[in-house]
């Protein structure tokens, strides 16, 4: 099953280590942390590709931030985390979680995210299975062709057969070339004598 | 937990059983009684700051050395991971390696893939040798180099030039998760190897490979959390006391 990612930016290490746990009690969840006093935080914003962003609205008052965030909107939700007050700015939160909820409560929200979530993505693609063209793809690669060359072979653009490895990588949690190969011998993808 | 230098030096141990593998680096024995890390360091004639730094940082991921334990020499750092890369060159691959071999020997219906994994292992074995290797021959001397200009009174001019051909930054940029592929055989053996037989043996694999990748990375965070930053701090020192020349 794929795992639902959230990102907290916050500043407060009590705070992180809080929403941490409380997110960790939900199966199948990933949390990073981000200290979002960071110099960095734009680039990581900008390349942060969870499915949840929980963050504190107050400091979207800096308009490239907001700026960042409001073009992650597309496949990302934003979780207002609110400390001190209960001002939410126009941005579209998706839920919001305040520094005197409980853990039932917290836990009750997150779980009605997660649960969404997870339906959508078992929809756009089915979770373990690899389909006919990813397998297409696996037996090219386990046979050692690089991404180049069955892009030729097959009609794609590379960029396209990267797509396609990540996703093989992300089914099967097998991430090297040689492990890929071992899998396609063990479910004859491919002959064990046509492997390199 | 934060590791004290007062804690009993048995409690490290039933906190955390991985510390086991750390204090055989260090040539500490057990049998240390109720004493104190302190005093069993001192019996070893172990520096007490640097295996706090390297206890701490190898059982709490979080931890972040702190600047002012950082007194002790690059060379410290460097034998201790060097006695790591003895470790797993010496102890962990081939207990991994013997394991592989019993399975092939005992197995009669799926030899052919047994040997796939004993194959992938050996590949596994050199790519981590030539990491391991690298570190040796070009990490741990330039650390050295760069301490001992850091050192000296009149540092010779010519670590500039070795600075400019090389700097931690490019170790930490090239340093490659050399953990990967244990992560991959795990998987195949846990998700898509038909079951051999004996399956005490996979279940001992498993539990050694588990064992390897976690010592794998912890081994990587003290390279990037102890030796990087101490390094990158008197490279810039270096590079400000030439400019000022």
């Amino acid at each position: 099953m794929l795992k639902v990612t959230f990102t907290i930016y916050e500043e407060s290490f009590l705070i992180r280590k809080g929403l941490a746990f409380a997110i960790g009690k939900i199966p199948n969840t990933q949390v990073i942390e981000q200290n979002d006093n960071s110099e960095e935080i734009y680039e990581i914003l900008k390349n942060d590709d969870s499915d949840f962003i929980i963050i504190n609205p107050k400091i979207m008052t800096n308009n490239n931030l907001k700026e960042i965030v409001e073009q992650k909107l597309i496949n990302t939700q934003l979780i207002a985390f609110l400390a001190d007050s209960k001002e939410l700015n126009e941005l579209k939160w998706a839920e919001t979680i305040s520094i005197y909820d409980d853990q039932n409560i917290i836990i009750k929200k997150i779980n009605k995210l997660v649960g969404h979530k997870e339906t959508q993505k078992s929809k756009s693609n089915s979770p373990e299975e690899i389909s006919k063209r990813e397998t297409e793809i696996l037996k090219n690669i386990a046979l050692g062709f690089s991404n180049k060359e069955i892009a030729d072979k097959l009609f794609l653009s590379t960029h396209t057969v990267v797509t396609h490895r990540k996703n093989i990588t992300r089914k099967l949690g097998i991430k090297t070339v040689p492990g890929l190969t071992i899998y396609a011998i063990l479910n004859k993808i491919i002959d064990i004598n046509e492997a390199k | 937990m934060l590791i004290s230098r007062n804690i009993k030096m048995a409690d490290v141990i039933h906190m955390n059983y991985f510390t086991l593998s750390v204090l055989n680096r260090f040539g500490i024995e057990l049998g240390f009684g109720d004493k104190p890390v302190e005093e069993v360091c001192k019996k070893h004639n172990v520096d007490i700051d640097f295996f706090l730094e390297i206890l701490n940082t190898f059982v709490d991921k979080d931890y972040f050395p702190k600047k002012h334990l950082q007194s002790f020499s690059v060379k410290l750092i460097t034998d201790y991971l060097q006695t790591t890369h003895d470790y797993y060159h010496k102890v962990k691959v081939p207990e991994v390696e013997s394991l592989i071999e019993n399975m092939v020997d005992s197995c009669y219906t799926q030899k052919e893939n047994i040997i796939l994994l004993k194959k992938f292992f050996d590949e596994y074995k050199q790519e981590l040798l030539n990491h391991t290797h690298r570190e040796e021959e070009v990490v741990f001397p330039y650390s050295l180099a760069i301490e001992e200009a850091y050192q000296s009174e009149t540092p010779d001019k010519s670590v500039i030039e070795l600075m400019n051909n090389y700097s931690i930054d490019i170790f930490q940029n090239e340093h490659d998760d050399i953990e990967e592929k244990l992560f991959d055989l795990k998987n195949i053996i846990i998700k898509y190897l038909p079951q051999p037989k004996d399956t005490g043996l996979c279940n001992r694999l498993l539990f050694v490979l588990f064992n390897l990748e976690q010592d794998i990375i912890d081994h990587s965070r003290i390279e990037e959390k102890v030796l990087v930053p101490k390094i990158r701090e008197m490279e810039e020192i270096l590079v400000k006391n030439f400019a000022k020349k």
